[in-house]
């Protein structure tokens, strides 16, 4: 395996956003099960090295490829972009305004008569936000509007914080 | 290739030669040894036909140590001679162990590099020394059973067992000359250990509560791949809290108080005799019939109902720790298939009751619980040496704690988050704080929590020889490789010199199993805690910065750009700064470097015009 070429081609994928999730899986799988040091048990200091370091790429891939937010960041830098880069942080207004509000909402949660309801509804439409959001990377990418699609990866990223402690709020309220 | 192979008749070479491998259950309290024949796995006994192996060794002059039983029974007249739960030191620094001393009859000493030695009769033993005369034992009993030398064997760990103690319980094996074909963590090791027959793909909770520690583990298992999604648990909760949960009750009841050690001892051993029991008859009698004092209490009913209620709130925070497992692996209930039971704990009947309860499912308790780890360890020992052949199980392990680095201020960068795949390998990059650094101190980290002094250190070590830059200029790339045991090893390279060094983490001193527990544990509590506590160390070092500019600014140009009363008036917010500083109001802070900041702006811009002024000194207009 050549680690320097990208987890695409290594994992015997398309390069693209839409991806199959099960291909991954199985493709994941069997590399490990080929070059995970647990099959160089035996072996010498050098091939286990060598399978660590494998075995670690392989893991990195599977972790970027299957998360929606590191794909499409892993895509764009395929591009030569840094979609994240610190100077990166144009937003459109009404995405912040949108923002603001679903994080009052979510200060003002612990104080709402039917807390475990509250989340729920909060953590539903922050994921049918998230999907539209892969949609819209989706078909920015494919029509190669990289700009649009590098706007898409900041929104999605504010969203997966927000879902992050929308979790992280459900797991300290209702245990 | 062997084109005659000599055999004598009836001897025959086998065509296929098994390697003998063992599986190691290195417990606290005992441990086991198994191995798989006939396609069984299986634990070996001693040749009086005794499994378990008491995790106990006694140290003699002149004799080889005595371990397990042997040994056990010179508990109270050998006490400091005779050690045991050694598990517990592992990895430890002498500062911890001497806080565990206090309930450790044992006399540590420091040697050099600062792992805590114990003084016994055969001369000072560091805790890596008593694990490996335990797996010697160990190894023994597996060549004697399996009649040959062992290539090699899989020992188990705890799945909270951080880098150091993973380090030194490898160390241990090789001490012992073992060759460690894999360090297991337990609770992987049990659902392998029934997983093994199950073809169709299925998510697994492993629960395994013993008799101090707590731990769960989610695992999805798809054609023969083991994947562990999520570890949590409680290193401080265990069936041992059942028995003072009852001897509490019985306490209440018969209005007992100020009890003695001896008396305490006898209430824990009647605690856990009726909790035993209750797990076959509906009610029992605690009886004071050896009552340590002339005084004697009337015998006390207990019920299987006042039981469930005694332990009912210990099992609800294994539950709690539960569900936080399943929301790290991003499941919920509906999606586990299996639930293994693993640790002795878990043959309370309510224990079962509750856990069945929550999956909406029977556990599975039909391997004994005491060996179920060790079976597992055995399976993936046959694996690792090549007896399996066609579709062989592979098991892939995530790494317990976050692993990260000492920043500015004594706040901690986490660089791989827990729960992370491993064998992984993560870089990041950091630059220097000040004009012309020549070197950089790293801080290896290990733990949840946001600053340094919450969290393990593992390891420290310098990288120098970086060319002098401005502060910022100069970029550090700090690697990080865990292998496929959760063991870790540190790189470090300037790059726009190549200036690079790499260190193996073998860290000398630790803490407390409870601490690892309470680091998980206390990041969730004192979450608004950090955040506070992660401002204010921003706000002084911001502080720190702005105060080291200007008075290097002031030396040089103070007296030169500035009159008496300007250079007062910065002096004095200075100092204002400096106390707000060494406040703890981040608030506070932020505003007096604002102050600080505007009250400099003149001097600054004058600071500008004079550097521009002397530039353009002496040179004719023409050459400008």
């Amino acid at each position: 395996m050549d680690l320097t070429k990208d987890y695409f081609s290594n994992l015997g994928l398309p390069c693209g956003y839409q991806i199959d999730l099960a291909a991954l899986a199985d493709s994941h799988r069997q590399l490990q099960q080929a070059h995970h040091p647990d099959r160089f048990a035996a072996s010498g200091e050098a091939e286990q090295r060598q399978a660590v370091q494998t075995a670690s790429y392989l893991n990195q891939a599977y972790g970027v490829l299957r998360s929606p937010l590191k794909r499409a960041i892993y895509l764009l830098e395929l591009q030569g972009m840094e979609p994240l880069a610190p100077t990166n942080t144009s937003m459109p207004m009404d995405f912040l305004l949108q923002q603001m509000q679903l994080r009052e909402r979510m200060e003002e949660l612990p104080a709402a008569a039917d807390v475990e309801a509250e989340i729920e509804q909060l953590a539903d439409e922050l994921l049918a936000m998230h999907k539209q959001l892969q949609t819209d990377f989706a078909a920015a990418y494919e029509a190669s509007q990289l700009p649009a699609a590098e706007v898409v990866v900041r929104k999605l990223q504010f969203i997966e914080k927000l879902q992050q402690e929308c979790n992280d709020l459900e797991g300290r309220l209702l245990d | 290739m062997a084109l005659l192979q000599i055999a004598e008749p009836g001897q025959s070479a086998k065509p296929h030669q098994r390697k003998l491998a063992v599986g190691i259950d290195l417990g606290t309290t005992h441990s086991l040894v198994a191995t798989v024949r006939s396609g069984r796995a299986e634990t070996l006994a001693d040749s009086k036909g005794t499994h378990l192996l008491p995790s106990v060794v006694r140290y003699r002059a002149d004799e080889l140590p005595q371990v397990g039983t042997k040994a056990l029974q010179h508990l109270v007249d050998d006490a400091a001679n005779t050690i045991m739960s050694v598990k517990r030191l592992m990895g430890r620094g002498l500062q911890d162990v001497t806080r565990l001393g206090e309930q450790m009859p044992y006399i540590f000493e420091a040697c050099e590099s600062g792992m805590p030695m114990l003084r016994t009769a055969a001369g000072l033993k560091s805790p890596v020394q008593v694990s490996a005369d335990i797996l010697r034992v160990l190894a023994q009993r597996g060549e004697a059973s399996l009649g040959g030398d062992l290539v090699g064997a899989v020992i188990t760990v705890p799945a909270y067992f951080d880098d150091a103690q993973r380090q030194a319980t490898k160390d241990a094996a090789t001490l012992s000359g073992i060759q460690v074909l894999r360090l297991l963590n337990e609770p992987t090791a049990a659902a392998v250990a029934y997983g093994l027959d199950n073809e169709q793909e299925s998510t697994i909770a492993v629960f395994d509560l013993g008799g101090g520690t707590f731990d769960i583990s989610i695992l999805r298992m798809q054609k023969g791949v083991f994947e562990v999604l999520s570890t949590g648990g409680d290193s401080a909760l265990g069936g041992d809290d059942f028995d003072h949960a009852i001897a509490n009750w019985v306490c209440d009841q018969r209005n007992i108080q100020n009890l003695e050690l001896a008396q305490q001892r006898f209430l824990l051993r009647q605690a856990r005799q009726a909790k035993e029991q209750l797990s076959d008859t509906a009610v029992t009698t605690i009886t004071f019939a050896d009552w340590p004092e002339t005084s004697c209490p009337a015998d006390i009913e207990l019920t299987r109902e006042q039981l469930n209620s005694l332990l009912d709130p210990v099992i609800a925070k294994t539950l709690r720790a539960t569900k936080k497992a399943l929301r790290d692996a991003g499941m919920t209930i509906d999606d586990i298939n299996q639930v293994v039971m693993v640790g002795g704990s878990t043959r309370v009947i309510r224990v079962q009751e509750k856990v069945a309860a929550l999956f909406g499912r029977p556990p599975l308790t039909s391997i004994d619980p005491d060996r179920v780890v060790a079976l597992g360890a055995a399976r993936q020992a046959d694996v690792l040496v090549g007896n399996q052949t066609g579709d062989e199980m592979l098991l892939l392990d995530v790494l317990p704690l976050s692993l990260g680095l000492e920043t500015m201020g004594g706040l901690v960068e986490k660089v791989i988050d827990r729960n992370t795949p491993i064998p992984v390998a993560r870089a990041q990059e950091f630059t220097t704080y000040q004009d012309g650094q020549v070197a950089m101190a790293i801080h290896v980290l290990q733990g949840e929590r946001d600053l340094v002094q919450d969290c393990r250190s593992l390891a420290r070590f310098e990288l120098r020889g970086i060319p002098p830059m401005a502060a910022g200029a100069a970029k550090v790339r700090v690697t990080f490789q865990v292998d496929a045991d959760g063991l870790l090893e540190v790189g470090a390279r300037e790059l726009t010199s190549g200036v690079a060094t790499t260190v193996q983490v073998k860290p000398s001193y630790g803490l407390s199993e409870n601490e690892i527990a309470d680091m998980i544990k206390a990041s969730w509590s004192n979450v608004d805690a950090d955040r506070g506590a992660r401002s204010l160390r921003e706000q002084q070092v911001e502080a720190d910065r702005l105060l080291a500019s200007i008075t290097i600014a002031m030396e040089a140009d103070g007296e030169r750009l500035l009159n008496e009363n300007e250079r007062q008036a910065i002096i004095k917010q200075m100092e204002t700064l400096i106390v707000a500083r060494n406040g703890d109001d981040h608030h506070a802070i932020a505003k007096q470097i604002d102050i600080l900041a505007k009250a400099t702006d003149t001097f600054a811009g004058r600071r500008m015009d004079d550097s521009i002024k002397r530039a353009l000194a002496g040179k004719a207009v023409d050459n400008i």
